[in-house]
């Protein structure tokens, strides 16, 4: 299963590369204080949703998936690397997200508490479209799936931009957060991440089932 | 001697196209060679046999463990080329072994990279600026560097040059010297399987027609020239198929020593694979 996800990373080094370079450059814009924190988070947010669907058009191309199950791993070991990289990509990202984050409060004092919460959001998010978008991959191809993508984004976003236009969704609710005490939000907050995790979870036995039944 | 495949009553519908009951057995220390027309169900038996479509009757064992139910232990030992090279383009070979190390407990690292060098394969280049030949040097040698005991190559040799398949064939003739190792290759190019199969199965329109050792196909069956009116002279049941052109017929005959003591006016050659390929794909039946 680790040379799998070895395969995913090492397919995309070079992609992998520039999103590093990309990620320095805006931090360190973002030290200069030329751009906001949020920004980077945001761009965290979209490359976990892009690389593993960018993954499965790799391995479409190279037909990979015949080869991969023509290894002795099984089908939920092939599908489980998969997922491995989501979480290993989470991961560093978490933990440059964090890294920023730190490096803002230490030097130019910034709010640590949004932050955090930015980045608690934004790993939700990373996770969970991911959680929809690889048992589609898996049924439909990384191709068919990819309007799903757009889908599962631009959707809600524009959902709850007209909910909140037509006022039936009070976002001036929001600021009552603000009487809570910060460990209270970040400890709520990371509850939204676990969130994602148990659906990338139960996204990973959907998408053995839909294995097991595929011919390839 | 143990068996390293046997299939039986392997059957397995697409609507439009079936197998329909094969039966095959690899005996180790030999190489059985698959022939047969496109599509004529080739890789869909070694697909079968990899579990990568689900069939619908029959059973296969792969090194004496079921293919399905033990699939894990059973894939363990075996080296696969397909017809394609499936590693990424923007791979180079030395990352193909970080890949499929952890995928086998008896992954060589040094003997990998003692196939790469033997092939002439640079480590470092990336497989995108590979040849064909060199691609299907690399899938050999990734199949080959865990120490298996099967190989299972699905027209591994298709579209080489002749100087690289002989390179490839050599390979195998060397793989095999162990009793405990068997090839399965399925190939067009019936050439090759005449210089290094021992046992022969044609697969024609998703049946085992002929599945025999491949001296014994090649002593036995007789390619017969003659006239239209001379054709005519021979008994139905002495001919498995027939062929009629413009310069004159042919048929293929199953035992050619009987059919020229029958037939002494007659003159009955050796056959090829190919031949018999030829009459049974685009034959008749008298």
């Amino acid at each position: 299963m680790t040379g799998l996800m070895t395969k995913d990373f090492l397919v995309m080094r070079n992609g992998l590369k520039s999103y590093l370079l990309i990620m320095v450059l805006y931090a360190v814009m973002a030290w200069l204080d030329i751009l906001n924190f949020g920004f980077i988070i945001t761009f965290i947010q979209v490359m976990l949703m892009v690389l593993p669907i960018t993954a499965f058009s790799y391995d479409e191309l190279a037909k990979w998936d015949r080869y991969a199950m023509s290894l002795p791993l099984g089908r939920g070991k092939v599908v489980g690397a998969r997922y491995l990289f989501v979480l290993a990509l989470t991961l560093c990202t978490t933990a440059l997200g964090l890294g920023g984050t730190a490096m803002l409060t230490l030097v130019h004092k910034a709010d640590a508490v949004e932050m955090l919460l930015t980045l608690e959001v934004s790993t939700t998010i990373g996770l969970l479209v991911p959680a929809i978008m690889l048992p589609l991959c898996y049924k439909l191809g990384a191709e068919r799936a990819r309007p799903y993508l757009y889908a599962i984004i631009f959707i809600p976003t524009i959902a709850f931009v007209l909910l909140a236009k037509a006022e039936i969704i009070d976002f001036s609710s929001l600021s009552r957060l603000e009487a809570l005490s910060p460990s209270a939000i970040l400890g709520g907050g990371v509850l939204l991440p676990a969130a994602g995790l148990a659906a990338l979870a139960v996204s990973y036995l959907i998408s053995c089932r839909v294995t097991a039944g595929k011919e390839y | 001697m143990t068996n390293c495949i046997e299939i039986k009553g392997l059957c397995k519908s697409y609507g439009d196209f079936s197998l329909k009951n094969i039966n095959l057995t690899l005996p180790g220390g030999s190489i059985l060679g698959l022939i047969g027309e496109n599509g004529a169900g080739k890789t869909t038996t070694i697909k079968c046999i990899l579990n990568l479509i689900c069939r619908d009757a029959g059973e296969i064992t792969v090194l004496g463990y079921d293919n399905v139910k033990e699939e894990r232990l059973a894939k363990q030992d075996v080296g696969i080329v397909l017809d394609e090279c499936f590693f990424h383009d923007t791979l180079r070979p030395r990352d193909v072994g970080k890949i499929l190390a952890p995928a086998y407990k008896n992954w060589d690292e040094a003997l990998y990279r003692d196939y790469l060098n033997k092939f002439g394969l640079p480590e470092k280049k990336l497989i995108k600026e590979f040849s064909r030949g060199m691609k299907m040097k690399l899938s050999l040698s990734a199949a080959l560097a865990h120490h298996p005991k099967l190989l299972l190559l699905d027209e591994a040799t298709a579209g080489l040059d002749p100087v690289v398949r002989d390179e490839i064939l050599d390979e195998f003739l060397g793989f095999i010297q162990d009793e405990d190792h068997a090839i399965l290759l399925s190939s067009h190019i019936t050439s090759d399987l005449e210089k290094v199969a021992d046992y022969i199965a044609y697969i024609h329109q998703g049946e085992v027609v002929l599945s025999n050792a491949k001296d014994a196909i090649l002593d036995s069956y007789g390619r017969v020239g003659c006239t239209a009116g001379q054709l005519e002279t021979i008994a139905p049941h002495d001919i498995l198929r027939t062929r009629r052109g413009s310069f004159g017929c042919e048929a293929l005959v199953k035992d050619r020593a009987a059919f020229a003591r029958k037939y002494p006016m007659l003159l009955v050659e050796r056959t090829t694979l190919e031949d018999i390929m030829l009459f049974v794909g685009k034959g008749e039946i008298k």
